[in-house]
Protein backbone atom coordinates (compact mmCIF):
# COMPACT_ATOMS: atom_id res chain seq x y z
CA UNK A 1 0.00 0.00 0.00
CA UNK A 2 1.41 3.51 -0.38
CA UNK A 3 1.11 6.19 1.98
CA UNK A 4 -2.02 7.40 0.25
CA UNK A 5 -3.95 4.39 0.24
CA UNK A 6 -2.84 4.03 3.97
CA UNK A 7 -4.68 7.24 4.39
CA UNK A 8 -7.63 6.16 2.40
CA UNK A 9 -8.11 2.88 4.46
CA UNK A 10 -8.33 5.23 8.06
CA UNK A 11 -11.26 6.98 6.08
CA UNK A 12 -12.87 4.31 4.89
CA UNK A 13 -12.69 2.92 8.69
CA UNK A 14 -10.37 0.05 7.91
CA UNK A 15 -7.75 -1.09 10.16
CA UNK A 16 -4.54 0.21 8.35
CA UNK A 17 -1.45 -1.76 8.00
CA UNK A 18 0.33 0.50 10.69
CA UNK A 19 -0.66 4.01 11.88
CA UNK A 20 -0.21 6.54 9.60
CA UNK A 21 1.53 10.09 10.63
CA UNK A 22 1.86 13.72 9.73
CA UNK A 23 3.88 15.99 11.77
CA UNK A 24 4.22 19.66 11.44
CA UNK A 25 6.89 22.03 13.03
CA UNK A 26 7.15 25.79 13.19
CA UNK A 27 10.33 27.60 11.52
CA UNK A 28 12.11 27.52 14.28
CA UNK A 29 11.47 23.37 15.23
CA UNK A 30 12.05 22.95 11.84
CA UNK A 31 15.51 24.82 11.71
CA UNK A 32 16.70 21.89 14.55
CA UNK A 33 15.38 19.41 12.73
CA UNK A 34 17.28 20.84 9.87
CA UNK A 35 20.75 20.95 11.20
CA UNK A 36 20.21 17.54 12.84
CA UNK A 37 19.31 15.97 8.84
CA UNK A 38 21.63 18.32 7.12
CA UNK A 39 19.10 19.36 4.38
CA UNK A 40 16.61 22.14 4.36
CA UNK A 41 14.20 19.65 2.66
CA UNK A 42 13.38 17.44 5.90
CA UNK A 43 10.30 15.92 4.05
CA UNK A 44 12.03 12.65 3.36
CA UNK A 45 13.45 11.89 6.29
CA UNK A 46 9.73 12.61 8.12
CA UNK A 47 7.96 10.68 5.58
CA UNK A 48 5.20 12.38 6.37
CA UNK A 49 1.59 10.69 4.68
CA UNK A 50 0.09 13.87 4.15
CA UNK A 51 0.97 16.27 1.63
CA UNK A 52 -0.18 19.73 1.95
CA UNK A 53 -1.01 21.74 -0.87
CA UNK A 54 -2.16 25.41 -1.65
CA UNK A 55 -1.12 27.83 1.09
CA UNK A 56 -2.44 27.55 4.84
CA UNK A 57 -1.86 30.76 5.70
CA UNK A 58 -2.29 32.41 2.14
CA UNK A 59 0.58 35.19 0.45
CA UNK A 60 2.02 38.08 1.39
CA UNK A 61 3.81 41.41 0.18
CA UNK A 62 6.54 42.31 2.52
CA UNK A 63 5.77 46.03 3.19
CA UNK A 64 9.04 46.18 5.98
CA UNK A 65 11.50 43.52 7.41
CA UNK A 66 8.39 42.49 9.91
CA UNK A 67 5.25 43.76 8.16
CA UNK A 68 3.55 41.49 5.95
CA UNK A 69 0.46 42.50 3.62
CA UNK A 70 -2.04 39.40 3.02
CA UNK A 71 -4.35 39.29 0.36
CA UNK A 72 -7.13 39.95 2.06
CA UNK A 73 -4.89 42.87 3.10
CA UNK A 74 -4.61 42.96 6.52
CA UNK A 75 -1.24 43.75 7.95
CA UNK A 76 0.61 41.15 9.87
CA UNK A 77 3.61 41.63 12.48
CA UNK A 78 5.75 39.24 12.28
CA UNK A 79 8.21 40.77 14.67
CA UNK A 80 7.62 38.09 17.61
CA UNK A 81 5.39 35.27 15.88
CA UNK A 82 7.78 34.36 13.11
CA UNK A 83 4.67 31.76 11.35
CA UNK A 84 2.26 33.59 11.32
CA UNK A 85 2.41 36.77 13.22
CA UNK A 86 0.25 39.28 14.47
CA UNK A 87 -2.68 41.36 13.02
CA UNK A 88 -1.97 45.22 12.98
CA UNK A 89 -4.83 47.59 13.09
CA UNK A 90 -8.30 46.71 11.21
CA UNK A 91 -9.22 46.92 7.92
CA UNK A 92 -12.77 46.91 8.48
CA UNK A 93 -13.30 49.52 11.06
CA UNK A 94 -17.31 49.49 10.67
CA UNK A 95 -19.56 46.29 10.39
CA UNK A 96 -20.12 46.54 6.61
CA UNK A 97 -18.43 45.14 3.45
CA UNK A 98 -19.93 48.09 1.46
CA UNK A 99 -15.84 49.33 0.47
CA UNK A 100 -14.41 46.44 0.54
CA UNK A 101 -13.66 43.73 -2.33
CA UNK A 102 -12.46 40.48 -1.84
CA UNK A 103 -8.79 39.26 -3.50
CA UNK A 104 -9.36 36.98 -6.38
CA UNK A 105 -10.07 33.26 -5.18
CA UNK A 106 -8.20 31.84 -8.17
CA UNK A 107 -5.00 33.73 -7.71
CA UNK A 108 -2.70 31.25 -9.37
CA UNK A 109 -0.42 31.16 -6.25
CA UNK A 110 -2.60 29.19 -4.46
CA UNK A 111 -2.26 26.36 -7.63
CA UNK A 112 0.43 26.30 -9.50
CA UNK A 113 2.64 24.47 -6.93
CA UNK A 114 0.22 21.53 -6.86
CA UNK A 115 1.66 19.61 -9.92
CA UNK A 116 4.85 20.02 -9.21
CA UNK A 117 4.18 18.63 -5.68
CA UNK A 118 2.65 15.93 -6.12
CA UNK A 119 5.10 14.77 -8.77
CA UNK A 120 7.57 15.10 -6.33
CA UNK A 121 5.32 13.12 -3.62
CA UNK A 122 3.08 10.96 -5.66
CA UNK A 123 2.57 8.10 -2.78
CA UNK A 124 1.05 10.98 -0.54
CA UNK A 125 -2.26 11.46 0.62
CA UNK A 126 -3.35 14.97 -1.30
CA UNK A 127 -4.71 17.67 1.27
CA UNK A 128 -6.06 21.16 -0.46
CA UNK A 129 -5.37 23.88 2.53
CA UNK A 130 -7.45 26.67 3.16
CA UNK A 131 -6.18 28.20 6.49
CA UNK A 132 -7.75 31.01 8.23
CA UNK A 133 -11.40 29.66 6.51
CA UNK A 134 -13.98 31.54 8.25
CA UNK A 135 -14.32 32.92 12.34
CA UNK A 136 -10.27 33.15 12.03
CA UNK A 137 -10.45 35.17 8.37
CA UNK A 138 -13.32 37.38 9.76
CA UNK A 139 -11.39 38.41 12.99
CA UNK A 140 -8.50 38.95 11.27
CA UNK A 141 -10.25 41.78 8.98
CA UNK A 142 -12.87 43.13 11.33
CA UNK A 143 -10.80 42.57 14.83
CA UNK A 144 -11.45 40.23 17.24
CA UNK A 145 -13.43 42.19 19.62
CA UNK A 146 -15.18 43.60 17.25
CA UNK A 147 -16.31 40.56 15.31
CA UNK A 148 -17.75 38.98 19.01
CA UNK A 149 -19.67 41.88 19.78
CA UNK A 150 -21.15 41.86 16.15
CA UNK A 151 -22.66 38.80 16.67
CA UNK A 152 -25.16 40.91 19.04
CA UNK A 153 -24.60 43.74 17.41
CA UNK A 154 -24.84 43.78 13.92
CA UNK A 155 -26.12 39.91 12.99
CA UNK A 156 -26.70 40.56 9.23
CA UNK A 157 -23.74 41.69 8.70
CA UNK A 158 -21.93 38.64 10.23
CA UNK A 159 -23.93 36.24 8.31
CA UNK A 160 -23.02 38.50 5.29
CA UNK A 161 -19.68 38.37 5.97
CA UNK A 162 -18.92 34.97 6.42
CA UNK A 163 -20.76 34.00 3.82
CA UNK A 164 -18.89 35.98 1.57
CA UNK A 165 -15.81 34.78 3.58
CA UNK A 166 -17.31 30.87 2.79
CA UNK A 167 -17.60 32.52 -1.28
CA UNK A 168 -14.19 32.85 -1.67
CA UNK A 169 -13.17 29.66 -0.03
CA UNK A 170 -15.77 27.60 -2.23
CA UNK A 171 -14.48 29.18 -5.43
CA UNK A 172 -11.25 27.61 -4.20
CA UNK A 173 -12.17 24.04 -3.40
CA UNK A 174 -14.17 24.37 -6.95
CA UNK A 175 -10.87 25.15 -8.61
CA UNK A 176 -8.52 22.80 -5.91
CA UNK A 177 -11.36 20.16 -7.44
CA UNK A 178 -9.34 20.27 -10.87
CA UNK A 179 -6.53 19.01 -9.74
CA UNK A 180 -6.05 14.94 -8.04
CA UNK A 181 -6.36 15.97 -4.49
CA UNK A 182 -7.71 13.80 -1.81
CA UNK A 183 -9.44 16.15 0.81
CA UNK A 184 -9.63 19.65 1.44
CA UNK A 185 -8.21 20.87 5.12
CA UNK A 186 -10.17 24.33 6.98
CA UNK A 187 -8.25 25.76 9.24
CA UNK A 188 -10.70 27.62 11.93
CA UNK A 189 -9.65 27.90 15.74
CA UNK A 190 -12.98 28.08 17.43
CA UNK A 191 -11.85 27.21 21.09
CA UNK A 192 -10.76 28.32 24.01
CA UNK A 193 -8.56 26.07 26.73
CA UNK A 194 -11.92 25.68 28.14
CA UNK A 195 -14.83 26.00 25.73
CA UNK A 196 -15.67 27.60 22.97
CA UNK A 197 -14.56 31.07 22.15
CA UNK A 198 -18.11 32.22 20.87
CA UNK A 199 -20.22 29.92 22.74
CA UNK A 200 -22.17 26.76 21.13
CA UNK A 201 -25.24 29.05 20.63
CA UNK A 202 -23.49 32.05 18.19
CA UNK A 203 -21.42 28.70 16.59
CA UNK A 204 -24.62 27.43 15.67
CA UNK A 205 -26.50 30.16 14.47
CA UNK A 206 -23.63 31.77 12.46
CA UNK A 207 -20.75 29.38 11.74
CA UNK A 208 -22.43 25.95 11.41
CA UNK A 209 -24.50 27.17 8.26
CA UNK A 210 -21.69 28.39 6.20
CA UNK A 211 -19.47 25.43 7.45
CA UNK A 212 -22.10 23.25 6.04
CA UNK A 213 -22.23 24.82 2.77
CA UNK A 214 -18.08 24.82 2.56
CA UNK A 215 -18.24 21.17 3.66
CA UNK A 216 -20.95 20.23 1.13
CA UNK A 217 -18.64 22.06 -1.55
CA UNK A 218 -15.79 19.42 -0.91
CA UNK A 219 -18.06 16.67 -0.77
CA UNK A 220 -20.15 17.39 -3.77
CA UNK A 221 -16.24 16.54 -5.59
CA UNK A 222 -16.52 13.31 -3.74
CA UNK A 223 -13.34 14.64 -1.29
CA UNK A 224 -13.00 14.07 2.20
CA UNK A 225 -13.63 17.21 4.48
CA UNK A 226 -10.26 17.62 7.34
CA UNK A 227 -10.56 20.44 9.79
CA UNK A 228 -7.98 21.94 12.22
CA UNK A 229 -9.48 23.81 15.04
CA UNK A 230 -7.67 24.18 18.89
CA UNK A 231 -8.84 24.08 21.93
CA UNK A 232 -11.63 22.49 23.51
CA UNK A 233 -14.25 21.71 20.75
CA UNK A 234 -15.44 18.28 20.97
CA UNK A 235 -18.94 19.30 21.86
CA UNK A 236 -18.97 19.92 18.35
CA UNK A 237 -18.20 17.09 17.04
CA UNK A 238 -21.69 15.45 16.45
CA UNK A 239 -22.53 18.69 14.44
CA UNK A 240 -19.92 18.77 12.07
CA UNK A 241 -19.60 14.79 11.67
CA UNK A 242 -23.83 15.51 10.61
CA UNK A 243 -22.85 18.30 7.81
CA UNK A 244 -19.81 15.88 6.62
CA UNK A 245 -16.45 16.33 8.37
CA UNK A 246 -13.91 13.10 7.95
CA UNK A 247 -11.02 13.88 9.81
CA UNK A 248 -10.15 16.21 12.99
CA UNK A 249 -7.05 17.96 13.86
CA UNK A 250 -5.00 19.13 16.73
CA UNK A 251 -7.25 16.43 18.65
CA UNK A 252 -5.07 18.45 21.78
CA UNK A 253 -5.12 15.97 25.05
CA UNK A 254 -4.69 19.39 27.56
CA UNK A 255 -8.24 19.67 26.47
CA UNK A 256 -10.05 16.80 25.84
CA UNK A 257 -9.84 13.63 26.35
CA UNK A 258 -8.08 11.41 23.27
CA UNK A 259 -8.75 7.87 24.53
CA UNK A 260 -12.12 8.14 24.79
CA UNK A 261 -13.33 10.17 21.88
CA UNK A 262 -11.40 7.89 19.63
CA UNK A 263 -12.98 5.14 20.92
CA UNK A 264 -16.58 6.93 21.06
CA UNK A 265 -16.26 8.07 17.67
CA UNK A 266 -13.76 5.38 16.05
CA UNK A 267 -16.17 4.57 12.23
CA UNK A 268 -17.28 8.10 12.30
CA UNK A 269 -14.80 10.63 12.63
CA UNK A 270 -11.20 10.32 12.19
CA UNK A 271 -8.82 12.34 14.37
CA UNK A 272 -5.39 13.55 13.52
CA UNK A 273 -2.80 15.33 16.33
CA UNK A 274 -3.12 13.80 19.66
CA UNK A 275 1.01 14.25 21.03
CA UNK A 276 0.85 16.63 23.75
CA UNK A 277 2.13 19.79 22.70
CA UNK A 278 1.64 22.00 25.91
CA UNK A 279 2.98 19.50 28.41
CA UNK A 280 4.97 16.57 27.21
CA UNK A 281 6.86 17.74 24.31
CA UNK A 282 8.24 21.02 25.63
CA UNK A 283 8.59 19.11 29.16
CA UNK A 284 8.69 15.72 29.02
CA UNK A 285 11.84 13.37 28.74
CA UNK A 286 12.84 11.48 25.46
CA UNK A 287 11.56 8.64 27.18
CA UNK A 288 7.84 10.33 28.18
CA UNK A 289 7.49 11.28 24.33
CA UNK A 290 7.86 7.74 23.30
CA UNK A 291 5.61 6.32 25.98
CA UNK A 292 2.62 8.96 24.52
CA UNK A 293 3.42 8.28 21.18
CA UNK A 294 3.65 4.21 21.56
CA UNK A 295 -0.13 4.92 23.66
CA UNK A 296 -1.64 6.60 20.46
CA UNK A 297 -0.15 4.07 18.14
CA UNK A 298 -1.83 1.43 20.10
CA UNK A 299 -5.01 3.46 20.00
CA UNK A 300 -5.05 4.37 16.84
CA UNK A 301 -3.98 0.40 15.30
CA UNK A 302 -7.70 -0.61 14.62
CA UNK A 303 -7.84 2.58 12.34
CA UNK A 304 -9.42 6.14 12.94
CA UNK A 305 -6.23 8.12 13.57
CA UNK A 306 -3.31 9.82 12.07
CA UNK A 307 -0.68 10.39 14.45
CA UNK A 308 0.84 14.01 15.09
CA UNK A 309 1.84 15.84 17.52
CA UNK A 310 -1.38 18.37 18.47
CA UNK A 311 0.09 21.55 17.06
CA UNK A 312 2.87 22.76 14.80
CA UNK A 313 5.78 21.65 17.00
CA UNK A 314 6.90 24.93 18.69
CA UNK A 315 10.65 25.80 18.84
CA UNK A 316 11.02 25.18 22.67
CA UNK A 317 11.06 21.54 22.08
CA UNK A 318 14.43 19.61 22.08
CA UNK A 319 15.59 17.64 19.34
CA UNK A 320 15.83 14.76 21.09
CA UNK A 321 11.83 15.18 21.77
CA UNK A 322 11.17 15.44 18.22
CA UNK A 323 13.68 12.79 17.23
CA UNK A 324 11.99 10.23 19.76
CA UNK A 325 7.98 10.84 18.47
CA UNK A 326 9.82 10.46 14.49
CA UNK A 327 11.41 7.20 15.72
CA UNK A 328 8.78 5.86 17.06
CA UNK A 329 5.89 6.15 14.37
CA UNK A 330 8.91 5.70 11.52
CA UNK A 331 9.52 2.16 13.62
CA UNK A 332 6.42 0.53 13.58
CA UNK A 333 7.25 -2.97 12.07
CA UNK A 334 4.47 -3.02 9.26
CA UNK A 335 5.85 0.01 8.15
CA UNK A 336 9.59 -0.93 8.26
CA UNK A 337 8.60 -4.34 6.23
CA UNK A 338 6.29 -1.93 3.77
CA UNK B 1 -33.85 49.59 44.80
CA UNK B 2 -35.41 48.66 41.47
CA UNK B 3 -33.64 51.19 39.31
CA UNK B 4 -30.56 49.54 40.40
CA UNK B 5 -31.91 45.94 40.05
CA UNK B 6 -32.67 47.33 36.31
CA UNK B 7 -29.21 48.58 35.84
CA UNK B 8 -28.10 45.35 36.87
CA UNK B 9 -30.31 43.45 34.40
CA UNK B 10 -28.89 45.68 31.84
CA UNK B 11 -25.35 45.48 32.09
CA UNK B 12 -25.90 41.67 32.28
CA UNK B 13 -28.22 41.56 28.80
CA UNK B 14 -24.94 43.87 27.59
CA UNK B 15 -26.77 46.33 26.80
CA UNK B 16 -25.01 49.67 26.55
CA UNK B 17 -27.59 52.44 25.73
CA UNK B 18 -30.05 51.21 28.89
CA UNK B 19 -27.22 51.10 31.14
CA UNK B 20 -26.00 54.68 30.53
CA UNK B 21 -29.65 56.13 30.45
CA UNK B 22 -30.09 54.16 34.66
CA UNK B 23 -26.76 55.28 35.35
CA UNK B 24 -27.86 59.23 34.52
CA UNK B 25 -31.23 58.46 36.16
CA UNK B 26 -29.67 57.13 39.37
CA UNK B 27 -27.48 59.56 39.30
CA UNK B 28 -30.28 62.30 39.10
CA UNK B 29 -32.28 60.43 42.05
CA UNK B 30 -29.34 61.20 44.55
CA UNK B 31 -28.43 57.55 45.36
CA UNK B 32 -24.72 57.63 46.73
CA UNK B 33 -22.38 56.88 43.56
CA UNK B 34 -20.92 54.16 45.80
CA UNK B 35 -24.35 52.55 45.59
CA UNK B 36 -24.54 52.88 42.04
CA UNK B 37 -21.09 51.08 41.80
CA UNK B 38 -21.87 48.22 43.97
CA UNK B 39 -25.37 47.34 43.79
CA UNK B 40 -25.24 48.13 39.72
CA UNK B 41 -22.16 47.83 38.16
CA UNK B 42 -20.30 45.13 39.96
CA UNK B 43 -23.08 43.38 41.03
CA UNK B 44 -23.77 42.43 37.58
CA UNK B 45 -20.41 41.79 36.62
CA UNK B 46 -20.09 39.45 39.31
CA UNK B 47 -22.97 37.61 38.01
CA UNK B 48 -21.39 38.16 34.15
CA UNK B 49 -18.37 36.19 35.59
CA UNK B 50 -20.54 33.69 37.51
CA UNK B 51 -22.81 33.33 33.87
CA UNK B 52 -19.20 32.26 32.32
CA UNK B 53 -18.12 30.08 34.81
CA UNK B 54 -20.87 27.81 34.57
CA UNK B 55 -20.51 27.54 30.88
CA UNK B 56 -23.86 29.52 29.86
CA UNK B 57 -21.80 33.03 28.91
CA UNK B 58 -18.99 33.03 26.47
CA UNK B 59 -17.01 35.69 25.24
CA UNK B 60 -19.34 37.55 22.92
CA UNK B 61 -21.90 38.07 26.37
CA UNK B 62 -18.87 38.88 28.34
CA UNK B 63 -17.55 41.51 26.04
CA UNK B 64 -20.87 43.50 25.43
CA UNK B 65 -21.70 43.16 29.34
CA UNK B 66 -18.11 44.51 30.13
CA UNK B 67 -18.59 47.40 27.73
CA UNK B 68 -21.53 48.10 28.98
CA UNK B 69 -20.45 48.28 32.33
CA UNK B 70 -17.43 50.64 31.50
CA UNK B 71 -20.08 52.72 29.90
CA UNK B 72 -21.84 53.49 32.81
CA UNK B 73 -18.22 53.77 34.79
CA UNK B 74 -17.36 56.68 32.77
CA UNK B 75 -20.58 58.72 33.99
CA UNK B 76 -20.31 57.80 37.01
CA UNK B 77 -16.65 58.15 37.38
CA UNK B 78 -16.64 61.72 38.44
CA UNK B 79 -18.98 61.49 41.11
CA UNK B 80 -16.91 58.45 42.35
CA UNK B 81 -14.20 60.92 42.63
CA UNK B 82 -16.55 64.08 43.77
CA UNK B 83 -17.77 61.16 46.73
CA UNK B 84 -14.05 60.13 47.91
CA UNK B 85 -15.34 56.73 46.80
CA UNK B 86 -11.39 54.48 45.98
CA UNK B 87 -11.23 51.53 43.68
CA UNK B 88 -11.19 48.01 45.65
CA UNK B 89 -7.35 47.88 44.32
CA UNK B 90 -5.11 47.99 41.86
CA UNK B 91 -3.71 45.87 38.96
CA UNK B 92 -1.07 46.43 36.69
CA UNK B 93 -1.96 43.48 33.69
CA UNK B 94 0.25 42.39 30.44
CA UNK B 95 1.05 39.16 28.45
CA UNK B 96 4.49 37.81 28.56
CA UNK B 97 7.57 39.31 27.15
CA UNK B 98 7.26 37.65 23.89
CA UNK B 99 3.73 37.13 23.76
CA UNK B 100 1.44 39.16 21.68
CA UNK B 101 -1.90 36.92 22.67
CA UNK B 102 -4.14 39.88 24.10
CA UNK B 103 -7.54 38.76 24.39
CA UNK B 104 -7.40 36.66 27.02
CA UNK B 105 -5.68 39.23 28.70
CA UNK B 106 -7.89 42.06 27.64
CA UNK B 107 -11.00 40.02 29.27
CA UNK B 108 -9.22 39.96 32.31
CA UNK B 109 -8.62 43.50 32.89
CA UNK B 110 -12.45 43.79 31.82
CA UNK B 111 -13.35 41.56 34.61
CA UNK B 112 -11.37 43.25 36.91
CA UNK B 113 -12.74 46.34 36.25
CA UNK B 114 -15.88 45.02 36.45
CA UNK B 115 -15.11 43.81 39.88
CA UNK B 116 -14.19 47.73 40.88
CA UNK B 117 -10.41 47.69 39.98
CA UNK B 118 -8.37 49.72 38.76
CA UNK B 119 -6.59 48.50 35.84
CA UNK B 120 -3.36 49.37 34.51
CA UNK B 121 -3.03 47.82 31.00
CA UNK B 122 0.58 47.55 29.72
CA UNK B 123 -0.05 45.66 26.47
CA UNK B 124 1.21 42.72 25.37
CA UNK B 125 4.99 41.47 24.93
CA UNK B 126 5.90 43.27 27.98
CA UNK B 127 9.16 42.81 29.69
CA UNK B 128 10.14 42.33 32.70
CA UNK B 129 11.51 45.87 33.45
CA UNK B 130 8.45 47.28 32.40
CA UNK B 131 6.46 45.26 34.97
CA UNK B 132 9.46 46.19 37.86
CA UNK B 133 8.83 50.49 36.71
CA UNK B 134 5.28 50.07 36.86
CA UNK B 135 5.10 48.50 39.91
CA UNK B 136 7.47 51.69 41.31
CA UNK B 137 5.05 54.31 39.10
CA UNK B 138 1.75 53.02 40.35
CA UNK B 139 1.74 50.55 43.18
CA UNK B 140 -0.55 47.73 42.18
CA UNK B 141 -2.01 45.68 44.76
CA UNK B 142 -1.65 43.09 42.11
CA UNK B 143 0.65 41.83 38.67
CA UNK B 144 -1.28 39.69 36.26
CA UNK B 145 0.27 38.27 33.63
CA UNK B 146 -0.65 35.36 30.83
CA UNK B 147 0.96 33.90 28.45
CA UNK B 148 -0.81 31.13 25.28
CA UNK B 149 2.58 29.87 25.08
CA UNK B 150 4.59 27.48 26.04
CA UNK B 151 7.76 29.15 24.72
CA UNK B 152 6.56 32.61 26.38
CA UNK B 153 5.53 31.18 29.56
CA UNK B 154 8.76 30.95 30.89
CA UNK B 155 9.04 34.50 30.70
CA UNK B 156 6.45 34.77 33.49
CA UNK B 157 8.97 33.66 36.07
CA UNK B 158 11.62 36.15 34.65
CA UNK B 159 9.14 38.67 35.94
CA UNK B 160 8.65 37.48 39.42
CA UNK B 161 12.96 36.81 39.65
CA UNK B 162 12.81 40.97 38.22
CA UNK B 163 10.14 41.88 40.91
CA UNK B 164 12.55 40.26 43.55
CA UNK B 165 15.41 41.47 42.36
CA UNK B 166 14.19 44.82 42.14
CA UNK B 167 12.86 44.43 46.15
CA UNK B 168 9.51 44.38 45.24
CA UNK B 169 8.24 41.30 45.19
CA UNK B 170 7.09 41.66 48.86
CA UNK B 171 4.55 44.87 47.92
CA UNK B 172 2.77 43.30 45.37
CA UNK B 173 0.83 40.02 44.60
CA UNK B 174 1.66 38.00 41.09
CA UNK B 175 -1.78 36.43 39.25
CA UNK B 176 -0.84 34.12 36.57
CA UNK B 177 -3.04 32.35 33.70
CA UNK B 178 -2.98 31.48 30.20
CA UNK B 179 -3.82 28.28 28.33
CA UNK B 180 -0.78 26.30 29.00
CA UNK B 181 -0.56 27.38 32.82
CA UNK B 182 -1.57 25.60 35.54
CA UNK B 183 -1.99 25.66 39.10
CA UNK B 184 1.19 23.79 39.98
CA UNK B 185 3.11 25.71 37.08
CA UNK B 186 1.97 29.03 38.74
CA UNK B 187 3.16 27.86 42.56
CA UNK B 188 6.27 26.52 40.65
CA UNK B 189 7.41 29.83 39.20
CA UNK B 190 6.63 31.45 42.83
CA UNK B 191 2.87 33.42 41.68
CA UNK B 192 0.59 34.12 44.44
CA UNK B 193 -2.58 33.06 42.29
CA UNK B 194 -3.95 31.00 39.58
CA UNK B 195 -6.59 32.01 37.62
CA UNK B 196 -7.77 29.44 34.83
CA UNK B 197 -10.21 31.96 32.89
CA UNK B 198 -10.91 36.22 33.22
CA UNK B 199 -14.08 35.65 35.52
CA UNK B 200 -12.28 33.46 37.93
CA UNK B 201 -9.16 36.13 37.82
CA UNK B 202 -11.63 38.63 38.96
CA UNK B 203 -12.85 36.84 41.70
CA UNK B 204 -9.87 35.30 43.00
CA UNK B 205 -8.12 38.66 42.81
CA UNK B 206 -10.60 40.38 44.74
CA UNK B 207 -10.73 37.79 47.67
CA UNK B 208 -6.82 38.01 47.95
CA UNK B 209 -7.13 41.68 48.47
CA UNK B 210 -10.50 41.43 50.73
CA UNK B 211 -7.89 38.74 52.59
CA UNK B 212 -4.94 41.19 52.75
CA UNK B 213 -6.64 44.22 53.58
CA UNK B 214 -8.74 42.51 56.19
CA UNK B 215 -8.18 44.92 59.07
Amino acid sequence: MTKREVVHAVLAGNKPPYVPWSCGFTKEAREKLQAHYGTVDVEDALQNHILKLGSDIGFFTQLSENHLRDVFGVVWDRSIDKDIGNVEGCILPEPSLKHYAFPDPLDPRFFTEIPRLIGKYPDRFRVFQIGFSLYERAWTMRGMQNLLMDFYDHPEFVHEFLNAIADYNIAQVHEALKFDIDAVYFGDDWGQQRGLQMGPKMWREFIYPVLKRMYGAVHAGNKYVFIHSCGDVDELFEDLIGIGLNCFNPFQPEVMDVAALAKQYRGQLVFHGGLSTQQTLPYGTEEDVRAETRGLLEMGREGGYIFAPAHDVEGDVSLENMLAFIDVVQSQPEYRNH
Amino acid sequence: MAILDDLRTCVIDGDMNQTQKLVQEAIAENIPAEHILKEGLISAMAEVGRLFESGEYFMPEMLIAARAMKSGLTLLRPHLIAANVHAVGKVVIGTAQGDIHDIGKNLVGMMLEGAGFEVIDLGVDVPPEKYVQAVRDHHPDLVACSALLTTTMLRMKEMITALDEAGLRGQVKVMVGGAPITESYAREIGADLFAPDAASAASRAKELLLEIKKP
